[in-house]
């Protein structure tokens, strides 16, 4: 049989070949990445796009999880100066219900719990960055008015919702009307009437409890804020280990495995170097040669 | 009874003879390295032998041919894997560029889409925002213009086809008038008994070239050859070719002519095949899945945006967020419709802080309401289409590649000059010369010696 005798394109396709290789593998290794174009892996680089994806959301919860919770733990301390101060208009009145206590005496004490109304008035309409906290989503407008009649709410009754996770929403904030002026528990008009009854030194007892009440409902509402900031920060721990998981993925399905790729590519070199000798000796010699 | 005169004759018959095959393998050698010829072999052959009484004597020997050494039927499987590399090659090509737009980058698609919808939920939490409003607007913005550089970047690749599909179109003409020449010319030789071994060598480099560019189908004949397309449109008959032409058609796209008829969806092979398959089936198709993805997003983003309320608590029907896209060229013509932050409906009941619209927008992010996929379910799709076109061709171009080398290998072991074996030609033709001649000068002596026997 006749056998080709050019071996030439072959030992140059096989060194093209090699270089590739060697290419490829560079690459890899500069990069890190195995998948640097859609061909390298089309199945990989569709995960690696819903990967990114998803990445990209778990980072927005962690983003968004740490706004919704600046604003609930400035409502939550809020609330507690809220509780601090009815704790002390509670004793005023306790004080006030004295019998030993003359009227001037409770003048004093009806003019310091106004002092303490104005300042529930001002932790009522707390604002962060700009919008009201306890007014629902009636944001923009201060929730409570001090009228003629009293300290009134104008805010409305809604709640935001802000998705942070799958399936998971956490409900951002909850209205003066749940708060401070829910039927039955209005704090405004128990400290109203605290005032009102330690000025004319009737029933300060009723006063008194109705303010305790009030105390008991906002104190019980105030869980609210604790158990979400807790569940923020549950789903916080659970975000942060599903970016990590979501880069270990990415990492397993688009990262360059260093150590295989650089026996590949050491291997590559080693068959360049034996491609270039074979080609550096071919036809070296021929028939002609020993024809003299 | 024979003379000494013969015998002159045929010692002179085996030195015309061996030097016409010397002839041959200095050509040979000569050629070593030209590409696509094939080597010649000198067939010597004894002539008729004469009777003379019982005896029978030989005459000598000429050399009837040099003949070239080809296989013509893997000649043919070369030009057919040619067809498939040259397929292969346009679309590897043209594929790698394609897919630059659907690497992950910070401007493609799919990172605009996460970031689209990583701006609505951070709007959700503080609907009231202005400046968390202007980044939705900005992110939208980035959206609009993601689609707007990879539709375009389809469409600039496509007319870039175009242009290479003309080019392609004039190479091909170009060939088969040069094929049309040669066949005149080697049937004017082959008509007068003559060996047309390089002329033929020729032609089959031009019908190489020409199976790289377009399917062809090769038909011989005697001294002549016809060609056509695989679907059997005349490219060359004879001594004539004939001229295909690019015409536009409605949209631009340039259509391949034979005469009046529209030859260009037979076309599946060659640099023309592969041109033609990515400019009429690949990039429309992503093109339409661009389109799909723009106008459902736009869409449904839009019906939640008119849902809603406005900061200052007007209802958002008449501003949608993206201009309505049309039918076709949706990816290439999304836009935004407002460019006013307040107008962004974050809420659904009017009032400024509420956020259960902006919630609603911000739920499409993991709704499969494009053909039964998410937004990013699908342009992962349409990444992992691009990415497996790419790929696959890559492969089949690697296999072409391995086959065509086999075949050429193959080729080269029937026709490719071998000096050793030239070295050993020489060698046999010049002693047989010198063996000859050796005769010729024993006859002449022979002569000699009968001259002298008279004047003795």
């Amino acid at each position: 049989m006749r056998v080709n005798p050019n071996p030439l394109p072959d030992l140059l396709a096989a060194l093209a070949q090699n270089q590739q290789q060697i290419n490829t593998d560079l690459n890899q290794i500069a990069s890190g990445q195995s998948v640097s174009q859609p061909s390298d892996n089309p199945a990989g680089a569709a995960i690696l796009t819903r990967n990114a994806d998803q990445t990209s959301e778990a980072d927005q919860f962690l983003r968004s999880i740490g706004s919704v919770q600046g604003e609930m733990q400035n409502a939550d301390s809020a609330l507690n100066s809220v509780v601090t101060a009815l704790q002390r208009a509670i004793s005023l009145g306790t004080e006030g219900a004295n019998g030993t206590v003359n009227s001037s005496d409770r003048q004093a004490l009806a003019t310091e719990v106004q002092g303490i109304q104005s300042q529930l008035l001002n932790l009522a309409n707390l604002s962060y960055q700009g919008n009201f906290v306890f007014a629902g989503t009636a944001t923009q407008t201060a929730p409570y008015v001090s009228g003629a009649s009293g300290i009134s709410y104008v805010g409305n009754d809604n709640a935001n919702n802000v998705t942070v996770g799958d399936h998971l929403t956490a409900q951002t904030n909850l209205p003066g009307s749940q708060l401070f002026s829910a039927s039955g528990h209005d704090m405004f008009q128990a400290v109203q009437d605290l005032i009102n009854n330690l000025q004319s030194g009737s029933n300060i007892d009723t006063a008194v409890n109705e303010v305790s009440d009030a105390y008991s409902f906002v104190n019980a509402q105030r869980v609210f804020y604790g158990n979400s900031i807790n569940q923020l920060n549950a789903q916080q721990t659970f975000l942060n280990n599903e970016t990590t998981q979501l880069a270990q993925q990415q990492s397993t399905v688009g990262g360059a495995d260093l150590s295989k790729v650089i026996s590949n590519l050491v291997s590559a070199e080693t068959s360049r170097q034996a491609s270039l000798e074979a080609v550096a000796d071919t036809q070296k010699n021929n028939l002609f040669d020993y024809l003299k | 009874m024979s003379s000494l005169n013969t015998g002159l004759a045929i010692a002179l018959s085996g030195l015309t003879a061996d030097q016409g095959a010397l002839e041959a393998t200095s050509n040979n050698v000569a050629n070593v390295d030209t590409p696509g010829y094939s080597r010649e072999e000198p067939i010597l052959q004894t002539t008729d032998p004469v009777l003379i009484g019982p005896l029978t004597f030989g005459t000598g020997v000429t050399l009837q041919s040099i003949q070239s050494a080809r296989d013509p039927i893997l000649e043919s499987r070369i030009q057919q894997e040619t067809q498939s590399q040259g397929q292969l090659d346009a679309m590897v090509s043209a594929l790698s560029q394609l897919q630059v737009s659907f690497t992950s980058s910070s401007g493609d698609i799919g990172t605009a889409i996460s970031n689209f919808f990583d701006s609505v939920n951070q709007l959700s939490t503080s609907p009231s925002d202005l400046s968390l409003r202007q980044n939705l607007l900005t992110a939208a913005n980035d959206l609009a213009d993601s689609f707007n550089t990879t539709a375009n970047r389809l469409t600039s690749q496509q007319s870039n086809l175009n242009a290479s599909v003309e080019q392609a179109v004039s190479q091909v003409n170009q060939l088969t008038q040069q094929i049309a020449q040669l066949n005149q010319q080697i049937s004017s030789i082959q008509n007068v008994g003559e060996s047309a071994g390089s002329f033929i060598d020729q032609r089959t480099q031009l019908i190489d070239q020409l199976s790289s560019l377009v399917d062809v189908s090769v038909i011989p004949s005697d001294n002549s050859l016809t060609l056509t397309t695989a679907s059997g449109t005349p490219l060359v008959a004879g001594q004539q070719s004939f001229q295909l032409r690019t015409q536009p058609d409605a949209s631009g796209a340039q259509q391949i002519f034979s005469g009046s008829s529209d030859i260009t969806s037979t076309i599946v092979s060659g640099q023309l095949g592969g041109l033609l398959q990515i400019r009429d089936q690949q990039i429309p198709s992503l093109q339409n899945q661009l389109d799909t993805l723009a106008s459902s997003l736009a869409t449904q983003l839009n019906s939640v945006q008119t849902a809603g309320y406005d900061l200052n608590g007007n209802p958002t029907t008449n501003t949608p967020l993206f201009n309505a896209p049309p039918e076709t060229g949706a990816a290439a013509s999304l836009s935004v419709a407002i460019t006013d932050p307040a107008l962004v409906a974050a809420s659904s009941d009017g009032t400024a802080g509420d956020n259960a619209n902006a919630e609603a927008m911000y739920a499409l992010r993991n709704q499969s309401f494009i053909q039964g996929q998410t937004p990013s379910g699908y342009y992962s799709g349409i990444v992992f289409n691009v990415g497996n076109a790419a790929s696959s061709a890559n492969a089949e171009q690697s296999a072409s590649n391995l086959v065509l080398q086999q075949l050429n290998d193959q080729r080269s072991s029937v026709s490719g000059v071998s000096l050793d074996e030239e070295a050993a030609n020489l060698v046999r033709y010049q002693q047989a010369y010198a063996a000859s001649a050796q005769v010729i000068s024993t006859i002449n002596s022979m002569m000699q010696t009968v001259i002298n026997m008279k004047s003795s």
